[in-house]
């Protein structure tokens, strides 16, 4: 015990030595980006040689997922801090324009400066220059393996018969051993080039949805045939799958982007990049979404910082620099002095790059972007899956964008209400406050008298109340205002509008039963599996230990790898899970992420597995309780297994379980992450949710705080009325209060 | 006899195909750092590839600083545990022992802060953060981690508390004990086990905490492992050999840890088998 306090000291001091709140620093320079590994590096080497040119300035580039980025962004600038400058593709500009958390650039330099860049890397919106972008990038192309294919396809019906020529199943086993073409098929944005070759688009010039479209029908029917009719692309294909199909040489051609080519060429693949094909019935280009990507300057950086970001910025965006990291990464760059380079007239990469993004569309950058990507991706999904006719796809498409465009820009309503029921709340909580007084007083006599007991309990009360209070009533004040995307800043509070729509919520009495049931699932076993392990480890048996161990491991390993490594196992024609069904039970294969039933039964199997470790330790300290004698007396007496386990083990480990069991269906009920990595975010078609991940959703999908705050509180008071419920019944159970 | 032949083959026979069903996803994960090119998935289920390499072992420890994060998430989970066994132990030992006014609203609390969504606290802890501009330390992190991992621990300490008789102070006090000594003479090193679950439980809290590590520290050079880790993580460039090697390394500490604890949560736990 003495040691005890020396080690603690000795801790505090290290702490205090190593990560003492760092002062801002005016000279520094703090850049977020979300650039890929190779990328980053040339960024950072830009960065060091601007330093070394530049003594007195200190830049720092800080590397972010993202939609981490953004939501870290918004919410770190609404509390007025965050990076000065943040570097992303040019679709995250609508959103931080509307919040005003992003300054233009106009001010910053001459018009001549910016007439040097390519017109598509100057991100406008409303008049003004937001982002200035150093690459055209993000465009999808067609990847082809020249050991299979010497000629790439110029229009579908050539890609359809070069698909078919490249799928073989090499060894008669029924498994397709070569795919023609593979690529990430499920994901709207890869559908988008297929959408514009059959003439469609998403929205018209004023950003109403058009998704209802003939052209979207006749594209839908185009994907399945290549996958249905053809059979040149595999039944299922995520974007790891594709990627690393191609990898291992197993497909002929890839659909990819300019962020993975490199590592294709890494992977030993001798690959070349085509455009994308032209669809012969309409004469039109397959045009992929052209995505500029760039910086933009935080609304909180002070007025006297702006000049170094300005030189800064100019160091970076020289065409010098960027055919830099054009030769280096084969980026696009932006200014159009870089265009006359050699390479781009004899890199083959960079060449057929060029041509693409010649032939691709800009990026909308509006906010209403994200409401079609949400509402085009389960419709979108549902006839890949079978589930819908294309026809009936695109007009749930349509509606779907309709009801979510008009859920982010959610109006203020009555706000002379709102200003009543301030007063209201005002006015319940002095009236609360009133109720308990007689309790108050007494707290304040008690302090006086028992100054001990306080003095051992208020260091914790007080961090708890710290950290956890005030969030919370932040969070309820939220719940009754109109926090949103146009009211970020400038929210008030409307009254009980956001429960009410809560309720409304099609999907939330669906939702929430989900919920009910993998709670309930998970609890189940992870109490029965864990239990039942702890007793069999608990006998005498030579080598227990190492079963211990092993079986603590998932517990033990971080949840993000091996939630995707269960997501690769469920995987129709390459996970283990599938292959053990056929292989070893001679079941056919399921198609587990595709239909919502299958999908909800992975997560809840990936779940149990993550959670009866939990359960085993401590069913294993609770059995360590139960004395020896009355097993012994049991025995004697002439007891089956059956009727100590009943009679003796259940009811004495049940003091130490309770705790653990209430505790864990609290867990399991907000149990965000596994739900979100085993489903790649609700897939398919957001049918795998529990009221969680719906919330998160709602709230850094589409900007709807208060939305959010109100559903976080109903579901907050579900578990609340589950605890009085538990502490009530458990009242007989006084050894545990 | 032969019976209980029979019954010890089949217990070896379940523990054994648990077992594997368990950790097969784990070889999964090591096949995946051993793999290169970053390739998640495979066509194939062979656990070593043809093409394997520990590259992205050397990678890990020898280009990143793999080492500094791990340095620093030891320090911050040293102090959350030293912090949480400190505060839960005197904490649930009030619980236990006294009655005071605001107990039932404590206890009632502190099951009630499992609650929250971590949805719902994090724009106001970020807020709040900033205002006490405690934001890109650690002194900001180690607090809420405390606050995290508290309420369960509380509850753990004040559980084992109980079974612990009264009449051991009583005899102290009578001795000339004062309340304090009686509880930390006495009283506290009986309760081993509880406390050696509370520094387990605080530690993996800290330990692989991502969320609010994400949203508080900005300095690369703060950054703790879950957050190293994330970042070989990328829309549609992840790292993923180094991240599954990352993953594996980073799990031995814990189960290191664990391994030397069991030793405690057997043999003190018949400690509180005191009943009547």
């Amino acid at each position: 015990m003495r040691n005890f306090k020396k080690y603690f000291i000795l801790s505090i001091f290290l702490l205090l030595l190593q990560g003492c709140s760092k002062k801002s620093d005016d000279d520094l320079i703090i850049i977020w980006h979300n650039m890929r590994p190779e990328e980053k590096q040339v960024l950072q080497d830009q960065i060091n040689e601007f330093m070394k040119l530049n003594p007195g300035f200190k830049v720092i580039e800080l590397y972010k997922e993202t939609e981490e980025m953004r939501s870290g962004f918004i919410i770190a600038a609404i509390g007025g801090q965050g990076p000065d400058l943040i570097y992303g593709p040019s679709d995250q500009i609508g959103p931080f324009e509307e919040m005003q958390i992003i300054i233009p650039l106009d001010s910053l330099f001459e018009q001549e400066y910016f007439e040097k860049f390519n017109s598509r890397a100057l991100i406008r919106s409303n008049g003004k220059i937001w982002q200035l972008a150093d690459k055209l990038g993000n465009h999808l192309t067609l990847v082809y393996n020249k050991k299979f294919i010497q000629t790439p396809p110029k229009t579908d019906k050539e890609l359809i018969e070069l698909g078919k020529q490249n799928t073989i199943d090499f060894d008669g086993d029924g498994k397709i051993d070569r795919y023609g073409l593979v690529w990430n098929y499920t994901e709207p944005y890869f559908f988008i080039p297929f959408l514009t070759g059959f003439g469609g688009w998403i929205f018209d010039e004023n950003y109403r949805p058009t998704l209802n479209t003939l052209q979207m029908i006749n594209a839908l029917n185009f994907i399945k045939d290549l996958r249905d009719k053809y059979k040149i692309i595999p039944n299922e294909a995520d974007y790891d799958i594709a990627d690393m199909l191609f990898k291992e040489g197993k497909a002929a051609m890839i659909i990819n982007g300019d962020w993975s080519w490199s590592s294709y060429g890494n992977a030993g693949i001798d690959y070349g990049i085509a455009p994308l094909p032209i669809i012969e019935s309409t004469g039109l280009h397959c045009k992929p979404m052209v995505a500029p990507k760039g910086y933009s300057i935080n609304a909180n950086v002070k007025p006297e910082k702006i000049k170094k970001i300005k030189k800064l910025l100019e160091f970076l965006l020289s065409p010098e620099k960027q055919l830099e990291t054009a030769s280096k990464v084969k980026t696009f760059p932006s200014r159009k002095e870089a265009y006359d380079e050699e390479m781009f007239k004899s890199d083959e990469v960079l060449v057929n790059s060029q041509v693409q993004i010649q032939n691709g569309v800009g990026l909308p950058i509006v906010t209403e972007m994200r409401a079609i990507w949400d509402a085009m991706r389960p419709p979108y999904q549902a006839v890949l899956g079978g589930a819908i006719l294309p026809e009936n796809a695109a007009k749930e498409m349509q509606l779907l964008a309709e009801r979510k465009i008009k859920e982010i820009r959610e109006e203020n309503e009555q706000s002379t209400f709102g200003f009543y029921f301030q007063f209201f709340l005002l006015a319940l909580t002095v009236f609360l406050l009133f109720l308990i007084r007689k309790q108050i007083y007494a707290f304040i006599k008690n302090l006086k008298e028992d100054l001990f007991v306080y003095a051992l309990t208020l260091p914790a009360l007080i961090i708890l109340l710290a950290v956890i209070l005030y969030p919370f009533v932040y969070n309820v004040i939220l719940s009754f205002s109109n926090m949103s995307l146009s009211k970020i800043r400038g929210w008030s509070i409307i009254g009980l509008h956001q429960y009410y729509k809560v309720f409304q919520e099609q999907q939330f009495y669906s939702v929430f039963i989900k919920t009910l049931i993998w709670t309930f699932i998970n609890v189940f076993f992870h109490v029965t599996i864990g239990v039942a392990l702890a007793i069999l480890l608990n006998r005498d048996l030579p080598g227990k230990s190492i079963f211990r161990v092993l079986l603590i491991l998932p517990w033990a390993i971080p949840q993000y790898i091996t939630a995707l490594t269960w997501r690769g196992m469920f995987n129709y024609e390459y996970g283990a899970i599938n292959i053990i069904l056929t292989k070893i039970f001679g079941l056919g294969p399921v198609e587990w992420l595709k239909s919502p039933t299958e999908a909800f039964a992975a997560a809840i199997t990936t779940n149990i597995w993550l959670g009866f470790p939990f359960m085993m330790v401590i069913a294993l300290g609770a059995l360590q309780s139960i004395p020896q004698e009355l097993y012994e007396a049991a025995d004697i007496d002439g007891a089956k297994w059956r009727h100590k386990l009943f009679n003796i083990t259940i009811p004495l480990i049940k003091p130490v379980m309770i705790p653990a069991i209430v505790l864990g269906v609290i867990w399991t009920f907000n149990n965000l992450n596994v739900i979100w990595l085993v489903s790649n975010a609700g897939e398919p078609s957001d049918s795998t949710h529990i009221l969680v991940s719906y919330v998160y959703k709602a709230a850094f999908n589409f900007y709807r705080f208060g939305f959010a705050a109100a559903f976080s509180m109903i579901i907050f008071l579900i578990l609340f009325a589950f605890n009085i419920f538990v502490m009530r019944k458990s009242k007989a159970e006084e050894s545990v209060y | 006899m032969k019976k209980k032949y029979l019954t010890t083959i089949l217990i070896y026979a379940v523990l054994i195909v648990v077992t594997l069903a368990t950790i097969y996803p784990i070889i999964n994960v090591f096949t995946i750092s051993i793999r290169p090119n970053n390739k998640l998935f495979s066509t194939t289920l062979e656990i070593i590839p043809e093409d394997w390499t520990f590259n992205q072992y050397i990678e890990l420890f020898a280009n990143r600083p793999f080492l500094l994060w791990t340095w620093n998430s030891f320090i911050i989970s040293l102090v959350v545990t030293f912090t949480g066994v400190a505060l839960a132990s005197t904490t649930g030992y009030a619980l236990s022992r006294y009655k005071f006014v605001g107990k039932k609203s404590i206890l009632f609390g502190l099951l009630t802060t499992q609650i929250f969504p971590a949805t719902m606290l994090l724009l106001p802890m970020y807020i709040m953060l900033i205002k006490l501009q405690l934001l890109n330390s650690y002194i900001g992190i180690i607090i809420v981690y405390s606050a995290t991992a508290l309420p369960f621990c509380i509850w753990q300490m004040k559980g084992y508390y109980d079974t612990i008789p009264y009449s051991l102070e009583e005899s102290a006090r009578i001795d000339g004990c004062n309340r304090w000594q009686a509880f930390y003479i006495i009283v506290l090193p009986l309760a081993a086990p509880a406390l050696v679950i509370t520094a387990l439980f605080s530690f993996m809290t800290a330990w692989s905490e991502y969320i609010v590590a994400a949203q508080i520290l900005q300095d690369t050079d703060l950054y703790t492992l879950p957050l190293g880790i994330k970042s070989f993580q990328s829309n549609m460039s992840t790292e993923w050999g180094l991240y599954a090697a990352a993953s594996l390394v980073v799990s031995i500490p814990v189960v290191i840890l664990f391994v030397i604890l069991s030793r405690w949560l057997v043999s003190g736990l018949t400690l509180g088998s005191v009943k009547g």
